[in-house]
């Protein structure tokens, strides 16, 4: 099986690599660069210099979903398109046995070509995170380019391509169904579940006296909802409103004495624990996908 | 004699309707068989339960004594080549060999290379650019090479010319002879079966109308011509009538003696077709309907 596995799949992989190589041809030179920039540059001139390269990071995130396309998908609807799965499934060993091989084999390659791009992106994005305290590390579409996230898109992004292939038999339907399967899931989690990994915390801070880059518990956070409250804790508006310790101030001297800025965040510190928790959401999706595949492997015909 | 393969009550369904239903038969070993019916029939799904690609959804299919489905240990003794005859289309003929030898723990890859050897199949071509008869013989190499107790075959020839046909059938032949392999190969061209298989199972519409020994069904049948009005003794299987005359397909358990009726032997491919000529009524007026035309 390991040999048929790679038979079957040494062009993708030929061409992967190539990609991959393509990508650490732009990724490695200038990785170097910006960190050389970083710790030479002040912030700001580093930020006039780099800042929007986070943009081109954010076409990194189709990645996964390239790899979900390209190697998911295939695995079994093409077999089934073209009927050799009626070949492969009656010789001398299970079916079974050839979905766990084919998993397992598949699975470890992808895990790796995960890892490798998702840890290079990482060490690539790290200045840039360092860049603009606002645009921290944390925040949606940052926190899924860098740390262990990307593994977790991979892995499921895959699962889900192998999964399609059962249900839909055609290699074109099932790379179709990969894609809306992917944005959806990875939109839904984002927003709907990551909040709530765990319980997010209020931060009161005063108005008078905040300006200038945020600090405490709020240095590197995730800001899920900002508004701005008068002492009495009334509601005034969404948003935050900032002024300095002492002189004049647009909108800030009508609200009073005492008026704060009530935010619901996810502190910087938990960027790890966020990250992790993420990956194992994705990973066990596929674990689910994966064995569902198998499942319906043996059904078939 | 013992069965090879042996079917009770078999049916399968897909999706609400039955493909195949309440098939019942018996397959001795040492044969070369035929299973024939129209498209739809039903031939296909009766080969992937004999090689276990499907479960059964009623009744039971038993190659050697045990059920096929997921087990690997009948596997190793079918070969199958299945419709279309499929095989990575990427991979060398050579390259298929060596896969066999990897998904298989009987395997005769000697076998398989001097056969194609012989055929002129070259090695080093992906199959996907080989004529289509060329890459039904890499097939069936690959079916071979197993060195199968029983060779299941779904329309091996449907698309070659029948040059090709001939000369895959007589290869197909010469190694079935040689090693005993019992064979049961579906087609729908019934002068190619006439001449190498000598047993028939005749499939329609879901269930088995005929399975025996060719001789014996062709020299159980008959087809009396005679007039309208009067109607020999013995079964009936079929009848056509025009104004005065009436030909009837019949079984032969009853001698005419009448010698208004003439009595003709009937080829194996004319009993065929005269079993399969009985489209239904009710169906054909319902597609009427469908097509919104006058039956």
């Amino acid at each position: 099986m390991i040999w048929l596995t790679w038979r079957q799949h040494r062009k993708q992989a030929l061409v992967t690599l190539l990609g991959l190589a393509a990508l650490a041809a732009f990724v490695v030179p200038s990785g170097l660069a910006m960190r050389h920039a970083y710790r030479t540059l002040g912030a700001a001139e580093f930020s006039d210099a780099y800042g929007s390269w986070a943009l081109v990071s954010v076409l990194f995130l189709v990645l996964p979903l390239l790899l979900g396309l390209f190697w998911g998908a295939p695995v079994i609807a093409r077999e089934v398109e073209q009927g050799t799965h009626r070949m492969i499934w009656t010789q001398g060993i299970s079916r079974r046995h050839w979905a766990l091989a084919k998993a397992g084999l598949l699975g470890g390659a992808v895990t790796v070509l995960a890892l490798v791009y998702g840890l290079g992106l990482a060490w690539w994005y790290w200045p840039l995170g360092q860049v603009d305290p606002r645009e921290t590390r944390f925040a949606a579409v940052f926190f899924d380019m860098q740390g262990v996230a990307p593994v977790g898109y991979t892995v499921f992004a895959v699962a889900l391509g192998v999964f399609a292939g059962t249900v839909l038999p055609k290699v074109l339907p099932a790379m179709a169904m990969t894609l809306a399967g992917f944005v959806g899931v990875r939109l839904a989690v984002a927003l709907f579940a990551r909040p709530h990994y765990l319980a997010p915390v209020a931060v009161d801070q005063l108005v008078q006296g905040s300006s200038g880059p945020p600090r405490g518990a709020l240095a590197g956070s995730w800001v899920l909802a900002k508004e701005v409250r008068r002492a009495d804790g009334t509601f005034v508006t969404s948003g935050t409103l900032r002024c300095p310790s002492t002189g004049a101030c647009a909108g800030g001297n009508e609200l009073g004495p005492g008026a704060y800025n009530h935010q619901i965040i996810q502190p910087g510190d938990r960027f790890w624990a966020f990250q992790w928790i993420e990956l194992g959401i994705f990973v066990a999706l596929a674990a689910v996908l994966v064995w569902l595949a198998v499942r319906r492997v043996r059904r078939i015909a | 004699m013992e069965n090879v393969l042996e079917a009770d009550g078999l049916g399968k369904r897909y999706g609400g309707r039955w493909a195949l239903r309440d098939t019942t038969f018996r397959l001795p070993a040492g044969r070369v068989a035929a299973l024939v019916g129209p498209n739809g029939a039903g031939k296909s799904t009766l080969l992937h339960l004999a090689v276990g690609l499907v479960r059964p959804d009623a009744g039971t299919v038993r190659a050697f004594g045990a059920a096929p489905y997921e087990n690997v240990a009948t596997l190793a003794d079918i070969g199958f080549v299945a419709q279309d005859t499929p095989v990575y289309r990427d991979f060398t003929a050579d390259e298929l060999v060596r896969m066999g030898g990897k998904v298989n723990r009987r395997w005769d890859a000697t076998l398989a290379r001097t056969r194609l050897a012989q055929l002129g199949i070259p090695p080093r071509k992906p199959v996907g650019k080989l004529s289509g008869g060329q890459r039904a013989q890499v097939a069936l190499a690959l079916a071979v090479a197993k060195r199968p107790r029983l060779l299941l075959l779904d329309e091996p020839v449907a698309s070659l010319d029948p040059l090709a046909r001939r000369e895959f059938l007589r290869s197909l032949m010469g190694s079935v002879a040689e090693s005993g392999t019992t064979v049961l190969l579906s087609s729908h061209i019934l002068a190619d079966l006439e001449r190498s298989c000598d047993y028939l199972t005749l499939l329609q519409g879901g269930q088995v109308r005929l399975c025996g020994d060719v001789d014996e069904i062709v020299a159980g049948h008959l087809r009396a011509v005679g007039p309208r009005d009067r109607r020999p003794a013995g079964t009936v299987i079929r009848e056509r009538h025009t104004d005065r005359q009436s030909t009837l397909l019949m079984r032969t358990d009853v001698p005419i003696l009448d010698p208004a009726w003439t009595v003709h032997e009937l080829s194996l491919e004319e009993l065929i077709l005269a079993y399969l000529d009985d489209r239904d009524d009710r169906d054909g007026r319902a597609n009427h309907e469908a097509w919104g035309v006058a039956a």
